[in-house]
């Protein structure tokens, strides 16, 4: 097994509230890994621990990504390194158009990678298929990000960055929360075509709704701030059937 | 010339330290308001009399032969370039403000007998270009700026300094909007610590069914106070917007007065301030209905951003109305970047420094997209741009 990301004992807190105790994790890489388990159980700190965000305190532990640790890397250059996290609540940035927004993301990373920046017309070509194939209108690129849009057509928003900066180790936190079956579908849809092998999913869900249109290698469950167990896709209906509650330690 | 001594002096006195002759209501004016100081309203904010209290050279404005140009180029107070046709005169200022709350105002005329008149002609589009090259100079003019009825004019202002060090520039318009005109002045102010200070103090008269459209682009460092009172007449509009991004320890911005004086005029009056490091934003704006202006409609709204726990910004929207017969609000408020978002930006690989920038041009857009000519916003957000990373190196 070829690991991209291990999480060693990670224990991280919001506030005064610790969050997660301990937690270990590896991500093989080209590999579906879906992280299950109740509320307050943790996933959605875990997901903000692996980007850097600011609401949370690392503890103990460390992360690593590709052997390198990124425990004291600004959120910026995890991204850089090809770290993606489809947030669950995308933030409205009045004022900033979205296709300006994603043309400087884009050539960020590509200056980081040593490429040519793309000019406004190279860039509006990459995007029109990606936005064909998610269903979104072409005025939504000329909006204000994510401003007035439907808690879909976020979604929708989201997987357009990610198909745009073609991420390593992509994180999809509720991914399906808010979507109806068509937005589901056309989202999955732009998911599983990054699967390509080589990249990793983190799927973050409530539900298993999501892993009927992305099949997981990996099952993961996470309770009171540490993965309890691994398992295969065989372990989706046994927590449809029992819940979190039946779950035996590993 | 050291303007705090004429503090506390009779109009005798101050005609014989200015030598001038005749002007009796002017100086008559300026003695009644006497030179603004900490305790006067408008200037509380703002350390006039630290500016005043200079040894500064003088000039003596002599009229010079104006080359042709595309821009009016007025250069240490004198007009050096004009565009072909364009009516510039160099002459008394004519009907002033009897009633301005400004004693600079007054100040500024007895220290201009003559001002710079500029006629607009028709439909048109004047770009204005003051420079200024004296180090250690009180640099004083008045313009006086008059369009046609019926007609639209477009006036871009800009200001560059030589390489100069701690003059004091008194200037400001007497602007006169023609029934049923409308005038657009962009105006376009970076600079940069310790050249030239400036207050500027204006007076516009917006007559029946005319629209003043006032665009204020002040960026960068010093010092420097826009005086402004504006009177609308029957059905006269004005928008006055007012975009202030300042760093060091600058001291800028506005102190207004506009006042309705017309049944059914409107004002919108809206500023956004983006202060850093150790600056200081003033808005202190006034709006009064008169009891002659029913019908009134009256927006005033002030939003400031402070990038740095030291800056500090005097938001002081006022609204005072004699009649019950209008449509008024104002409101004002102060906050910090949103975090949320800058770590939105930051999680797509965006650079902190960057992400910051998005944040406050996407606060400034509002304004700065309101300049219609591509080519005037294209200039205004690289002054933008050149005074964020000036102030954020990394």
């Amino acid at each position: 097994m070829s690991t991209v990301m291990k999480i060693e004992n990670i224990e991280a807190k919001i506030g005064e509230k610790k969050i997660l105790k301990g937690l270990n994790l590896e991500l093989e890489a080209g590999k579906v890994h879906a992280i299950m388990g109740p509320n307050g159980a943790g996933k959605s700190t875990l997901s903000k621990t692996i980007v850097g965000h600011y609401d949370v305190e690392v503890t103990g532990g460390d992360i690593t990504y590709k052997g390198k640790s990124i425990i004291d890397m600004d959120p910026e250059e995890r991204a850089l390194e090809g770290i993606f996290l489809s947030f669950q609540h995308p933030v409205e940035i009045p004022g900033v158009n979205n296709a300006y927004f994603l043309r400087t993301a884009l050539n960020a990373k590509r200056k980081h990678e040593g490429k040519e920046e793309l000019n406004a017309a190279e860039f509006l070509r990459l995007m029109k298929g990606h936005l064909e194939m998610l269903g979104m209108k072409s005025d939504m690129i000329s909006r204000s990000l994510n401003e007035g849009f439907s808690g879909g057509e976020k979604k929708r928003n989201e997987i357009l960055q990610m198909l745009i900066l073609e991420p390593e180790v992509i994180i999809l936190d509720e991914i399906d929360s808010g979507l109806d079956i068509d937005a589901l579908r056309q989202v999955s849809e732009g998911i599983n075509k990054m699967k390509d092998g080589k990249r990793t999913f983190l799927v973050i869900t409530h539900y298993s709704r999501i892993l009927d249109y992305i099949e997981p290698d990996y099952i993961h469950v996470l309770k009171d701030g540490e993965v309890i167990k691994t398992a295969g896709p065989e372990l989706v209906p046994y927590l449809e059937e029992h819940g979190y509650d039946g779950i035996k330690e590993d | 010339m050291n303007l705090i001594t004429l503090k506390n002096k009779s109009t005798q006195e101050v005609a014989s330290a200015l030598n001038v002759e005749g002007r009796e209501l002017l100086l008559e004016k300026f003695a009644s308001l006497g030179l603004p100081h900490k305790m006067t309203e408008e200037y509380h904010y703002f350390d006039v009399e630290k500016l005043l209290n200079v040894d500064y050279k003088t000039l003596d404005y002599l009229p010079k032969s104006i080359e042709e140009s595309d821009k009016i180029e007025i250069v240490d107070g004198v007009v050096t370039k004009a565009p072909k046709g364009m009516r510039v005169h160099f002459e008394p200022a004519g009907i002033l403000d009897m009633d301005h709350f400004d004693g600079l105002y007054y100040l500024g005329h007895l220290l201009s007998p003559r001002t710079i008149k500029i006629e607009i002609d028709g439909d048109s589009e004047v770009e204005i270009l003051h420079r200024f090259t004296q180090s250690n100079t009180l640099i004083n003019y008045r313009i006086v700026l008059a369009n046609q009825a019926n007609r639209h004019t477009l006036v871009y202002e800009n200001f560059e300094a030589d390489n100069i060090e701690n003059s004091l520039v008194l200037y400001g318009y007497d602007m006169h909007i023609a029934k049923d005109s409308t005038l657009r002045l962009v105006r376009l102010q970076t600079m940069k610590d310790k050249q030239y200070s400036m207050v500027a103090s204006h007076k516009i008269n917006v007559a029946k069914n005319a629209n003043a459209i006032l665009k204020n682009f002040d960026f960068g460092g010093d010092q420097a106070l826009q005086v402004l009172k504006v009177e609308l007449a029957e059905r006269a509009h004005v928008d006055a917007g007012h975009l202030l991004y300042l760093n060091d320890d600058s001291k800028r911005g506005t102190a207004s007065q506009i006042i309705h004086r017309g049944e059914h005029s409107t004002s919108k009056q809206i500023a956004k301030n983006i202060l850093d490091a150790q600056a200081r934003g003033i808005f202190d704006a006034l709006i009064r209905v008169e009891h002659s202006a029913k019908f009134t409609k009256a927006e005033q709204n002030a939003k400031s951003i402070l990038l740095h726990k030291k800056a500090y910004m005097a938001s002081k929207p006022q609204l005072e109305i004699y009649i019950d017969e209008l449509e008024a609000s104002h409101g004002s408020t102060t906050g910090q970047l949103d975090e949320k978002q800058l770590f939105y930006l930051q999680s797509r690989g965006i650079s902190y420094i960057e992400a910051r920038k998005i944040l406050v041009i996407a606060f400034a857009n509002t304004l700065i997209e309101e300049v219609k000519d591509t080519r005037h916003q294209d200039r205004i957000k690289a002054a933008f741009e050149a005074v964020f990373y000036a102030s954020n190196k990394g």
